[in-house]
């Protein structure tokens, strides 16, 4: 057991005295809780809002956002009615708030505007349905136009219900009727649980592939610059293998955790500011967690325990990749097999992948979180993987023994289970 | 102490390595385990090591069961291997410390050896910087830093200039006159002269020739004489010597200008001096011929024996 700590600290001092560990995981901290913190100091919850309430036709918040047309800060638009079409050109400027106007006489001059960016974009008239919208760069993000289609429709379908003699008012309210309706819920709410789940599964996604790589990787180096000759005479391969894997396991957790843990951290302190709108990524239940730390775990540690064999089974790291091929694979088919099933988590599918120990460490947590599983299921399927990483993690060890130092062309696994009963 | 190693048996699937392989070593002196690549010598050390298991046979320390972890065993790979990007001082520590060794204990020792191998102005450095010959020197304190009294030391000069192989040799000399029973592997023959009180060599998983190596050299050169003429080499030396020491000896082998002869029945040292003398040959060089390691091992480990 001694032997096993030495080993563990030894290994846990080659990631956490890495600087590049260390660093990697700061500036993802760091990315991570400022993507939760900056939006909200960038955000004006009036210009959320201002959309909503012109769609709604409500004069009363018409009222608030003139106000913002005297922003001079606000962002300037053009616009050039050379045809006279606008009857009323107040009214729609008043209409779209949060913008300062620029009146133009021509399409060129618009042009002009926006290319030397005087104005943000310019919109020109051609007649009363149809307009020209001028933009420098047109991003992808862009509002501008459907925010002037929609108060400009609306005040022309106003304009022409008044000629006809048309109340406005009561055509809006019979047209914007709706029903209202309450959900209960009584089992899991899929459509609030399915971000948070989809983050936690590709989170240990990135846990096992990324490390299982890493400790294959730690394995097969001191097998290729020969320590390995003068550790297997030193210590005990049980300590070996297993210190080894949890140092890995440790280092992996650390990082995924600090990095998960600032953004659920930010948003703990920012939640207000972002209106909770990120409640469905950020509020974990306590029993999601809870499946994530034991099935994620057993998961991680199982595939940990086969990376580290696999290491063992080459001579080089360049052959790493090739080895652990199949083991990813298996690992990625039974990650979109919970993706997929993430649909409809109480599937056949879903049930049979949440007892088998390559696929149970994100199926049974899919299941958890988003469908129905009993306490009995979760026991037992938590049972299997756990018998199955003992048995990974003692076959680990002696294929590590026998497999450390066999040098050359990589050894197959099938090979090398035929060598240890020869032993 | 007395490590013996009796009828050891190894296969790997239908292939026996090592075919009821005997020897034995005692402390303070040092054996020479030598043979071709691939007769089976990393397998025996790997035996011993308690890497792998034998088939049949037994290793006993003193009459008991040889267990490598309680005895200690300080083991020098023929392929070096330690970590290159850490420190000198913190693999060593580490390498102590998984021996067994507490913290401050482990501490005094890396600084000795260090110190004893001359290489400690090098304590902080990565060992990836050092020269192949302090690499080698800090792979040999990694060996001894735990005081095992079994050492095992595979081609520990190999690389090596004359200046660091001399501090390799006082090392190895004083593990030898602290008692240890060294076990010295390597292809290097005059090295192995130098250390090795016993000799075992194997062809093929078995010990071809064992035994205390200056009796092994006396047996060797039983019977046969060296002979040199000015100004010939040995192929002359043979040709002109063929007729006048026929019946006496005959050429048993050539070593550059010297010709090995092996005395027939009714030949002998004095006859053939006699004989030499009458022809009135110019002899550069006569007497008994002392093989070298070198000669014994081609003559036992050569794929013609």
């Amino acid at each position: 057991m001694k032997q096993f700590f030495i080993v563990l600290k030894f290994e846990l001092g080659n990631y956490f005295k890495s600087k590049s560990f260390l660093i990697t995981t700061l500036i993802l901290a760091v990315l991570v809780s400022g993507l939760v913190v900056i939006p909200p100091l960038f955000m004006k919850k009036d210009r959320f809002s201002s959309t909503e309430t012109i769609q709604e036709t409500d004069m009363e918040a018409m009222n608030i956002e003139e106000d913002l047309t005297e922003d001079q800060d606000a962002l300037v638009l053009a616009l050039a009615d050379p045809k006279g079409v606008l009857s009323d050109e107040i009214l729609l400027k008043e209409s779209f708030g949060g913008y300062r106007w620029e009146d133009c006489q021509s399409l060129e001059e618009v042009k002009e505007k926006v290319e030397n960016g005087s104005a943000a974009a310019g919109f020109v008239m051609e007649d009363e349905l149809s307009y020209i919208y001028v933009v420098e760069n047109l991003s992808m993000m862009d509002e501008l136009q459907s925010e002037f289609e929609t108060v400009y429709t609306t005040l022309y379908q106003e304009r022409q219900m008044k000629e006809e003699g048309i109340d406005a008012e009561k055509v809006q309210e019979i047209l914007s009727s709706s029903c209202t309706s309450q959900t209960e819920v009584l089992g899991k709410n899929s459509a609030s649980n399915y971000w948070y789940t989809y983050i936690l599964i590709f989170v240990l996604y990135f846990l096992v592939i990324f490390y299982g790589q890493m400790i294959a990787t730690s394995v097969t180096s001191e097998k290729s610059n020969r320590a390995i000759e003068v550790l297997v005479t030193s210590v005990d391969s049980n300590s070996l293998i297993f210190g080894k894997v949890l140092a890995g396991a440790i280092s992996g957790v650390f990082q995924v955790g600090a990095i998960l843990g600032s953004g659920l951290l930010a948003y703990h302190f920012n939640a207000d500011a972002w209106d909770h709108k990120l409640d469905f990524l950020f509020d974990i239940p306590m029993e999601v967690w809870g499946g994530f730390l034991l099935f994620g775990m057993l998961g991680y540690l199982l595939y940990a325990f086969i990376f580290g064999m696999l290491g063992a089974l080459v001579s080089k790291t360049e052959d790493i990749s090739k080895s652990a091929s199949p083991i990813t694979l298996i690992y990625v088919a039974s990650f979109v097999v919970t993706m997929m099933g993430m649909m409809d988590s109480d599937s056949i599918v879903m049930k049979v992948a949440s007892y088998i120990p390559f696929s149970s460490s994100d199926a049974m947590l899919a299941r958890i979180a988003l469908g129905s599983v009993s306490g009995w299921e979760i026991a037992v399927s938590a049972g299997i993987l756990l018998v199955s990483v003992l048995l990974c993690g003692y076959l680990a060890a002696k294929i590590f023994r026998f497999g450390t130092l066999m040098y050359g062309n990589p050894v197959k696994f099938t090979h090398a289970i035929k060598k240890l009963k020869e032993q | 102490m007395r490590l013996e190693v009796k009828d050891l048996r190894k296969s790997f699937g239908e292939t026996e390595v090592l075919h009821g392989l005997s020897f034995t070593v005692e402390s303070g002196r040092a054996l020479g385990l030598l043979g071709r690549n691939g007769a089976g010598k990393t397998t025996t050390i790997r035996i011993l090591m308690d890497v792998f298991r034998a088939n049949e046979g037994s290793v006993t320390l003193d009459g008991k069961p040889f267990s490598p972890k309680e005895i200690g065993i300080g083991y020098l790979p023929e392929e070096r291997g330690l970590y290159p990007k850490k420190t000198v001082s913190e693999q060593l520590m580490y390498l102590a410390r998984l021996r067994g060794m507490e913290k401050n204990e482990a501490l005094s020792a890396v600084k000795y050896y260090l110190q004893r191998m001359g290489v400690e102005e090098y304590a902080n450095r990565k060992l990836e910087i050092l020269s192949k010959g302090n690499q080698q020197k800090v792979q040999l304190a990694s060996t001894l830093i735990h005081n095992p009294p079994v050492v095992i030391l595979d081609e520990p000069f190999s690389g090596l200039d004359p200046v660091n192989a001399q501090v390799l040799k006082d090392v190895i000399r004083e593990q030898i006159a602290e008692k240890k029973l060294v076990i010295f592997s390597s292809h290097q023959m005059s090295y192995v002269e130098e250390f090795c009180n016993d000799i075992v060599i194997l062809n093929h998983g078995k010990a071809v020739l064992s035994g205390e190596l200056q009796q092994l050299k006396k047996e060797f050169g039983h019977n046969r004489l060296i002979l040199s003429l000015n100004g010939c080499n040995g192929e002359q030396t043979a040709e002109k010597t063929a007729d006048i020491l026929k019946g006496l000896a005959y050429p048993d082998g050539i070593r550059k200008d010297q010709v090995i002869l092996r005395l027939t029945e009714e030949g002998s040292k004095s006859r053939v001096m006699q004989a030499l003398a009458s022809a009135e040959l110019d002899v550069e060089l006569f007497g008994d011929y002392r093989p070298s390691l070198n000669d014994i091992f081609v003559e036992s480990a050569g794929d013609e024996s």
